[in-house]
């Protein structure tokens, strides 16, 4: 950008002088939930409120009719509304909903609920939608028009020039978000020209799209209410359907609702990560150089598109490529955006290749991801991480390890990138008052990253402030404005903000001590809770005395992004080692390790926080997690917590969460990078410690014993 | 969704292997199907005769609730989670709802010292027994040490799980205070985290086993 500095402009100090940020800091909010007394939209509660649920139908495609009326006899049912009729389009789709005075009685109501189903033909899978006559899922068919990058004869060509050549289908299955809090919303309007929506959401502010018109007021009419949220990872934006059931229902009732998902409308009807069908061929030459890459991809999304990042090979530098993306549609439920959309399926698809072709060529697979990875810093993540997991020692670099009593032991490596950076949208409202408090405002939401953490921090650490001096408020549309949290975006947006508006409260300030003091502005320092001329320490207030010299009114100002402060694009580099037993196919990840680059680490213990829960997704993802729907009777069949697993206390291994400090540059996301590579990296190890390739996911024993040859 | 029965459900569901059948051979044919019979409550031939069904009806009971008395108005199928978020009042609404079958965790509660999850449990088989929820255990000005633990170490992130796994981790500390990593784990094994919290789970429990060994709360 060509703008010009403006002199007043904030900059982040060098980092040995910081006190706050880039230090361990515990979350400020962190007292709040580990009490249980954080409140989330599922714990609000007020007065009259009505509990309501909503019908999902339970078949892909049907021809839908509706009974309401056995339900509106229930004891206790205040509402029932039709949300659909006719032909459903996916597994799941709500249909009606059912307010009432409990919660056992509104699911009294929703099984009162007559509904009539004609089942209709209906493709659930890949197989199904792609099959000769098959029922459409897509508004134009169930095959999308082709995205095609590079040119496939001279990749063929280079392929054909290669010593080594590999040519394999990898696939991933749909993956679900599984927040743990479902989707929901909490619409308290009852009558008048006020509302206010408690919403379980990644922005505040998306709220105020949809439910205004819901409810027949304007967004200024509205308060959107996000005070803490139980994970999103993508799924949240908007109050979605439930939430226009809920304004409905609030509205006709002129009471309060709460409505949230249970576990089984969760799992069908919230989203999920698009299944991904990738067929690539590759060549390499004897000394390790990456060739030619023709890579054919297929999304699955359901009734949404997916998501690849296509266009050229993930990652990795080829001489020539070609790579080819569709999409196919399905009767379920549309993929939304999910940790890194497409990312961690291109990268187990494009690590578990290159891995192949190394071994092929008996190179070290650390070497060979050395050569073909342009940017240095991923050599210098991936010495680091290979380091810390003990590769140096590791005894069978090239080859499967030589087989103790059925046991082998490998590591894997896998690298990962992404944007982080930000823009304009957030505002700060930076206060401080006469008794000494610092308040800093923005309507941002808190994902469990940290964002109430950092927004309080910066202002401490502008001010010369312990952490707990300075409170941070969020989660409040009617706060300033702030943009939702999508894609690792929110940090590189807020946190610049929350800096400019620091520091121009912290120019005004001085301004004005400086007269009081009869010191010159440029002499006066903000360190250890006291403002003091650095040149005579015998003038030097405390912030109390300071702060005693404003009037009621206290001293405020904005903050507004300032593009310097942040910057964009990101690496890292994991690596995983696991214990294999070939005799009953299980695996067990022993280790992960990740170095991450982040620019400036505002909190280095979130950051590590952030890194070690993208690797337990990842590792979840690889292991555990596939969404299954039986294609003949269309039922889901794992729509629930025991049988779609997820990660828990007894599959986490040692985890090390390394940051990259020689990275010198301002603020950026990273949550998105740390889920990408990790699955990559465990089937590799997987490969290093048996000798089994496993090419789809997740990563189950009967896989393993399959890729050994020992089951059919 | 289709409601199949539940674990946690007081109320199994009347559905009978007959009609199941006949309600997926209805899939299977093309032919038509009432939601009823998917969700294990109404017949086809109950809803059209117009037949509801109630299975409502509620009582006072006392409970014992971290160390007070409570009285609280539930159904007979009303499980103890659901008596504590939604039917007490004030609501104790730290234990979550998350599954609603005994497989995450969350809502993790204490009933006479020992670990129980309050979704799988009917509030009125718990008159008698001492009942403590995580708002119990300690309070944001005064964290119980595993609490501050959790805190320091950084144990909890969007925080949905956090209560549950304080409560599932206290009481594997109450039982040895001098748990290692193992014991700690196993005693945290139902629980889920969806955010990866994990690892610092362990470190904040292994720092409060060792407060507690030395003779802390």
């Amino acid at each position: 950008m060509a703008e010009r500095k403006p002199p007043s402009a904030a900059a982040w100090p060098p980092r040995a002088e910081l006190t706050v940020l880039n230090h361990d800091l515990p979350r400020v909010d962190g007292p709040a939930k580990v009490s249980g007394r954080a409140r989330y939209t599922h714990d609000v509660r007020l007065p009259g409120m009505l509990y309501a649920r909503v019908l999902c139908c339970p078949l892909p495609c049907a021809e839908v009719t509706l009974d309401l009326a056995p339900a509106r006899k229930i004891p206790g049912v205040e509402g029932v509304i039709e949300l659909m009729t006719g032909k459903t389009g996916y597994l799941g789709q709500p249909v009606a909903a059912v307010a009432a005075r409990t919660p056992e009685q509104a699911e009294d109501g929703l099984r009162a609920i007559v509904l009539t189903l004609v089942p209709k033909p209906w493709a659930v899978d890949h197989a199904q939608a792609t099959a000769e006559g098959a029922p459409k899922a897509g508004r134009n068919g169930n095959v999308s028009k082709e995205n095609v990058a590079g040119d496939a004869k001279d990749a063929e060509a280079a392929i054909a020039g290669a010593d080594a050549v590999v040519e394999a289908t990898y696939t991933l299955p749909v993956q679900h978000h599984a927040c743990l809090e479902t989707h929901g919303v909490v619409v308290d309007y009852r009558g008048g020209d006020q509302a206010t929506v408690y919403c379980s959401t990644q922005g505040t502010f998306t709220v105020l799209d949809d439910a205004p018109g819901e409810l027949g007021l304007k967004s200024s009419q509205v308060t959107a209410i996000v005070d803490h949220m139980g994970g999103g990872f993508g799924s949240k934006f908007g109050i979605g359907i439930e939430g226009k059931a809920a304004c409905m229902l609030s509205k006709q009732l002129g009471k309060p609702v709460h409505l949230m998902f249970d576990r089984a409308d969760e799992f069908v009807t919230a989203g999920n990560r698009s299944g991904s069908r990738q067929t690539l061929r590759a060549g390499a030459s004897r000394d390790g150089k990456l060739l030619g890459f023709v890579g054919d991809v297929t999304k699955l999304g359901g009734t949404g598109g997916g998501s690849f990042p296509g266009g050229r090979p993930y990652i990795y530098s080829f001489e020539k490529s070609c790579v080819r993306v569709r999409s196919v549609y399905t009767h379920t439920d549309s993929a939304r955006a999910m940790r890194a959309p497409g990312h961690p399926q291109a990268s187990f698809a494009m690590e578990s290749l290159v891995d192949e072709l190394a071994a092929k060529l008996a190179i070290d697979p650390l070497e060979f991801r050395k050569r073909n990875l342009k940017d240095p810093v991923y050599r210098r993540h991936l010495d680091a991480v290979a380091r810390e997991i003990g590769w140096p020692d590791h005894p069978n670099k090239t080859a499967p390890a030589a087989l103790a009593d059925g046991i082998g032991v490998g590591i894997g490596f896998a690298v990962s990138t992404w944007g982080g950076g930000g823009g304009d949208g957030c505002e700060v409202d930076v206060r401080i008052d006469r008794d000494g408090s610092v308040v800093a405002s923005v309507g941002t939401q808190d994902l469990g990253t940290g964002v109430r953490t950092y927004v309080a921090a910066i202002v401490a650490e502008e001010f010369g402030l312990p952490l707990d001096a300075v409170v941070a408020r969020i989660g409040d549309s009617r706060l300033a404005s702030a943009t939702p949290s999508g894609g690792s975006t929110t940090t590189a947006s807020l946190a610049p903000s929350v800096k400019n508006g620091a520091a121009k409260l912290r120019g005004m300030f001085a301004e004005r001590l400086a007269k009081t003091m009869g010191v010159d502005e440029a002499r006066l320092r903000f360190a250890g809770g006291r403002v003091a001329d650095e040149q005579d320490a015998k003038k030097s207030l405390s912030w109390q005395q300071a702060c005693a010299v404003l009037g009621q009114e206290g001293l405020s100002a904005r903050g507004t992004h300032q593009s310097d402060l942040a910057a964009n694009g990101i690496h890292g580099a994991q690596a995983a080692k696991v214990r294999v037993d070939t005799l009953t196919g299980r695996i067990e990840v022993l280790k992960m390790v990740c170095m991450q680059d982040c620019g400036l680490p505002l909190n280095r213990m979130a950051i590590r926080s952030q890194i070690q829960g993208g690797m337990v997704q990842a590792l979840s993802y690889g292991l555990l997690e596939e969404r299954v729907i039986d294609p003949q009777s269309g039922w889901a069949l794992n729509a629930n917590l025991e049988d779609y697993k997820i990660a828990h206390p007894l599959e986490i291994p040692e985890m090390v969460a390394l940051v990259d400090d020689e990275d010198a540059r301002g603020v950026i996301g990273l949550a998105e990078a740390t889920v990408i590579p990790g699955h990559g990296a465990i089937a590799n190890a997987v490969f290093n410690a048996c000798g089994a390739r496993i090419r789809d996911l997740p990563m189950t024993p009967d896989k393993v014993l399959a890729a050994l040859g020992k089951v059919g | 969704m289709s409601r199949t029965s539940k674990t946690g459900d007081p109320n199994p569901s009347p559905l009978s292997r007959r009609n199941f059948l006949k309600g997926a051979g209805g899939v299977a044919t093309g032919g038509v199907i009432a939601q009823g019979l998917l969700a294990g409550t109404l017949g086809e031939e109950g809803a059209a005769a117009g037949d509801v069904e109630e299975l409502s009806g509620e009582v006072e009971i006392a409970l014992e609730i971290n160390g007070e008395p409570r009285k609280v108005k539930v159904e007979p199928r009303t499980t103890l989670l659901g008596a504590l978020r939604d039917r007490l009042e004030p609501p104790l609404t730290g234990a979550k709802l998350v599954c609603d079958r005994g497989q995450c965790g969350a809502c993790t509660v204490h009933v006479d010292g020992r670990p129980a999850y309050a979704c799988m449990l009917l509030a009125v088989d718990l008159r008698g027994r001492k009942i403590r929820t995580i708002e119990g255990l300690g309070s944001p000005a005064a964290l119980a040490p595993l609490q501050a633990s959790f805190w320091k170490h950084d144990a909890s992130m969007c925080g949905f799980c956090t209560p549950g796994f304080v409560m599932a981790i206290q009481a594997c500390l109450e039982k040895n205070p001098r748990a290692g990593l193992a014991e700690i784990r196993a005693g945290c094994a139902g629980n889920a985290c969806r955010c990866g919290t994990q690892p610092q789970i362990f470190a904040a429990a292994l720092e409060a086993a060792t407060q507690l060994s030395k003779g802390g709360k």
